[in-house]
């Protein structure tokens, strides 16, 4: 039988690594963002990185949740997150490709 | 017609309605008070979900296509023709798209991390043109999203069913890969591919390079 003391240490320090690995990936998806020399490039840094480091943020809260519930609420936030900034990315990229909107 | 769906009527819009107040009340919590807010979005959402769906199964050619003026249509035969086609999201489909996803999200991320992280940005940024044999519109959205959560591709446009991919290196061949993942869509949702278009498909005008 595992003794909860030695657990819960354990969990806080993989918690604490995925929430840092999460953070770091947004880190460098808004490095992308400054140093992409195009849209279209630039769109690929903040969308992968924001769906990795929004991920590995959410895996690292989860063993922290009060109840399942709040568990649920997490991964829905991070599937319409995923969704969101495709379709976003993928509009955006249209609109430059086919010329419309604001003049480049 | 060489794809075998079963179809499927788009979903009422009274569904619609509780299933958004349902996600509306697992994202908003239990205060009574966040439905002044909520049920005005519910209404609208479940409102312009139920007509786009309509929309889509009243012209099947053109599900995700611009209808602004400017914007060339390239009508595919085959795909105007199909009715409606309602395939469903099957669940050992997700269970085997879903691990394939997280993989290749973490690579994704990886990825574009590494070439922007050195001293030097590694990049060759280019577009190439991908046939998509996918018919039913519920699955070309998700393989369109798909191609831009995944390593170094981005769906940058739609012309009938011909996509344009932004690739970060564009000096690797994109196609391949896009191959796998549109079989993993096409499971995902239990659609039987076609034969790949045999004309070949000429790239938009617009898409030569990008500045």
């Amino acid at each position: 039988m595992i003794d909860l003391t030695t657990l819960t240490p354990l969990i806080n320090g993989l918690s604490v690594l995925l929430i840092s690995a999460g953070a770091f990936f947004f880190l460098a998806g808004t490095v992308g963002l400054l140093r992409l020399p195009d849209l279209h490039s630039r769109l690929h840094a903040l969308t992968k990185a924001d769906n990795l480091g929004l991920g590995l943020v959410v895996l690292g809260v989860l063993p922290r949740v009060p109840d399942v519930l709040y568990g649920i609420k997490l991964l829905l936030l991070w599937i319409m997150v995923l969704v969101a900034g495709a379709t976003g990315a993928h509009l955006i990229a249209k609109r430059a490709l086919r010329g419309e909107g604001e003049p480049r | 017609m060489p794809h075998a769906i079963s179809a499927r009527p788009p979903l009422s819009l009274p569904w619609r309605l509780l299933l958004l107040a349902l996600l509306w009340s697992v994202i908003a919590g239990r205060d009574p008070l966040s439905w002044m807010i909520g049920l005005p979005t519910v209404v609208g959402a479940a409102l312009m979900s139920w007509r786009l769906d309509r929309t889509l199964a009243d012209g099947a050619g053109q599900p995700l296509a611009d209808t602004s003026p400017g914007a060339e249509l390239t009508l595919d035969p085959d795909r105007a023709a199909a009715p409606r086609s309602g395939s469903r999201l099957s669940l050992p489909g997700l269970l085997r798209f879903l691990p394939f996803f997280v993989g290749q999200s973490v690579l994704g991320g990886v990825d574009v991390a590494t070439r922007v992280m050195r001293p030097r940005v590694r990049v060759a940024p280019g577009l190439q043109i991908f046939p998509m044999r996918l018919r039913d519109p519920v699955a070309q959205i998700a393989f369109l999203n798909s191609i831009s959560l995944l390593p170094g591709t981005l769906s940058a446009d739609l012309h009938g069913c011909v996509i344009t991919v932004h690739a970060l290196d564009s000096s690797l061949d994109v196609a391949a890969q896009l191959r796998r993942l549109e079989h993993r869509v096409a499971d995902l949702f239990g659609e039987r591919l076609g034969e790949t278009p045999d004309r070949d498909p000429s790239p938009p005008e617009e898409a030569v390079t990008d500045g």
